[in-house]
């Protein structure tokens, strides 16, 4: 399996929100950095963190492009998320049932054998996207 | 010299180019409709970047250099993570990202996307990853 090929899994996971087989793909002490500036160490935070965000929006990653060489992948990623309820308090803005946002952001990945050590996102397009009237 | 090898090399003259401030040379890089999606500007085609250039390379030297490179097999793109420094040459209030005064520094990390098509860039987007200024020098 290639780098971009296990990526992909990596994602589809991730979306479908497989916790347990996603903390396969982080090494014990991967350091996240989101595209907020926040950073998250170690697989337990990430799942924390994440697991939070799953139950406040359904968010939903696609690949747009996938390049790997050596130990590093880098990645342009597109994501929204949809608030499943009211939610003051989320990640990036507050956000009302039914609200949407939209990040197109880049992200490298360094891995060692089949796990990433170390996560980089940074954002190059965030719309928030207000529930129809 | 073909797929990453030579598309890295290639770029690496961009650069060259681009810090040397050899708006001809680093032009050539761009195709005629190019955009460009930048920290400091969002313009289209290669006039527009060079003049925009023009007016940054009027207030502030700037630096920029390789830390990750990843080129597509096909040379249709790259995905690079680049260390941007700027030294203030002159008072720049209006800079768009921010004022800086003369002699003032700043570095950044920027991860950033170029589509390319024909030796030619035609989409260059960027993102900041991270940013720190200096106090005058």
């Amino acid at each position: 399996m290639t780098a971009e090929d296990r990526f992909r899994d990596y994602i589809a996971a991730f979306n479908a929100g497989e916790w347990d087989r996603l903390v396969e793909f982080y090494a014990p002490d991967v350091r996240l950095v989101i595209g907020s500036g926040r950073a998250l160490v170690g697989r337990q935070a990430i799942v924390d963190f994440y697991s939070e965000v799953k139950a406040q929006a359904r968010r939903t990653i696609e690949v747009l492009a996938c390049l790997s060489e050596g130990n590093v992948l880098a990645a342009e990623l597109e994501s929204e998320f949809l608030a499943l309820r009211d939610i003051p308090d989320f990640a990036v803005r507050p956000m009302n049932e039914g609200d949407r946002y939209y990040i197109n952001s880049l992200a490298f990945y360094d891995f060692a054998g089949d796990q990433f050590t170390r996560i980089r996102a940074a954002t190059m397009v965030r719309e928030y996207r207000p529930r129809p009237e | 010299m073909s797929g990453q090898t030579g598309l890295r090399a290639w770029f690496d003259d961009y650069l060259t180019a681009f810090n040397r401030a050899d708006f001809a040379g680093f032009g050539a890089f761009y195709h005629d409709d190019v955009i460009f999606a930048g920290q400091a500007a969002q313009v289209t085609g290669r006039g527009a970047i060079l003049e925009f250039y023009r007016t940054v390379r009027t207030y502030l030297h700037e630096k920029v250099e390789i830390l990750t490179f990843l080129g597509a097999p096909d040379e249709s793109r790259i995905i690079a993570e680049l260390k941007t420094s700027l030294v203030a040459v002159q008072d720049w209030p209006e800079m768009p990202t921010g004022a800086m005064e003369k002699g003032g520094v700043r570095e950044s990390v920027n991860f950033a996307i170029y589509d390319i098509s024909d030796r030619r860039f035609t989409r260059i987007r960027t993102a900041n990853f991270s940013r720190s200024s200096g106090a005058r020098r």
